[in-house]
């Protein structure tokens, strides 16, 4: 009887192009809305995981594997599995329902999502989120 | 730790519950249906048939795990848990929303 689906929680996605992918839900819509009369939430997640990076890589070549490619998109609740993890990233002011209306704000959304990503990753917290679902 | 062979008397019990579950509360059958109100956390108790498909049956477990939702795991099969409905038609799994007057929910969730 406790509601799950909330911001913050990790999830992955089941259908689309980003299946397999891990994501984090940034805002939810339980009862839908005029256009989506369905539950959905906007989640960002992530397009290309961060490489492996081993101990004889140099600084640019560390630079370059711990990229992180990311996505925001608008999910519907049954294309959702959700999971235990949490990811507490504050993405709230980046990612809104109207950076998806066009397509140099979702680019931009992306970008810092991207960038904080990135960061989180770098701190080595959360290695769950970071680490490739292998299926 | 949990009797490995369910009597006869507490699976009647079981049976008992539910037909007064059907009869005065409200309750949603089936797969989809079931994992919607997990979603929502309307569901109090789930119950699942014992041939259900095992990755089927981890996934309800899991998000009746995450919805703090107790889960009853049937002992018969779909068709049996049908017939315990009240229904002519196989039930695989089902989710109770309210209990009506029924007490299901205070004596069955200790039973995994």
């Amino acid at each position: 009887m406790v509601k799950f689906l909330k911001p913050g929680k990790a999830v992955l996605l089941l259908q689309g192009r980003y299946a397999g992918r891990k994501a984090v839900i940034v805002r939810n819509f339980d009862d839908g809305t005029r256009d989506r009369p369905y539950g959905h939430c906007l989640v960002a997640g992530i397009k290309k995981y961060p490489s492996k990076v081993i101990r004889k890589d140099n600084t640019k070549k560390t630079a370059k594997k711990s990229r992180v490619k990311a996505f925001v998109k608008v999910v519907n609740y049954r294309h959702l599995m959700p999971t235990r993890y949490t990811l507490d990233v504050d993405l709230k002011d980046v990612v809104t329902v109207d950076t998806l209306q066009s397509k140099d704000k979702k680019v931009t959304a992306s970008k810092e999502t991207k960038k904080r990503l990135e960061e989180r990753f770098k701190t080595g917290k959360n290695r769950w989120f970071f680490t490739k679902l292998r299926f | 730790m949990a009797p490995a062979k369910k009597t006869k008397k507490t699976h009647e019990s079981i049976n008992n519950r539910l037909a007064l579950v059907m009869k005065s509360g409200k309750y949603t059958l089936g797969y989809k249906t079931v994992l919607k109100t997990l979603r929502n956390s309307k569901g109090k108790l789930i119950i699942i048939a014992n041939n259900c498909p095992p990755l089927r049956k981890s996934e309800i477990e899991y998000y009746a795990m995450l919805a703090k939702i107790g889960v009853h795991h049937y002992n018969g099969n779909n068709v049996d848990l049908g017939t315990a409905c009240g229904k002519y038609y196989r039930v695989c799994c089902l989710s109770i929303i309210d209990p009506g007057d029924s007490d299901i929910i205070k004596n069955m969730p200790g039973d995994h």
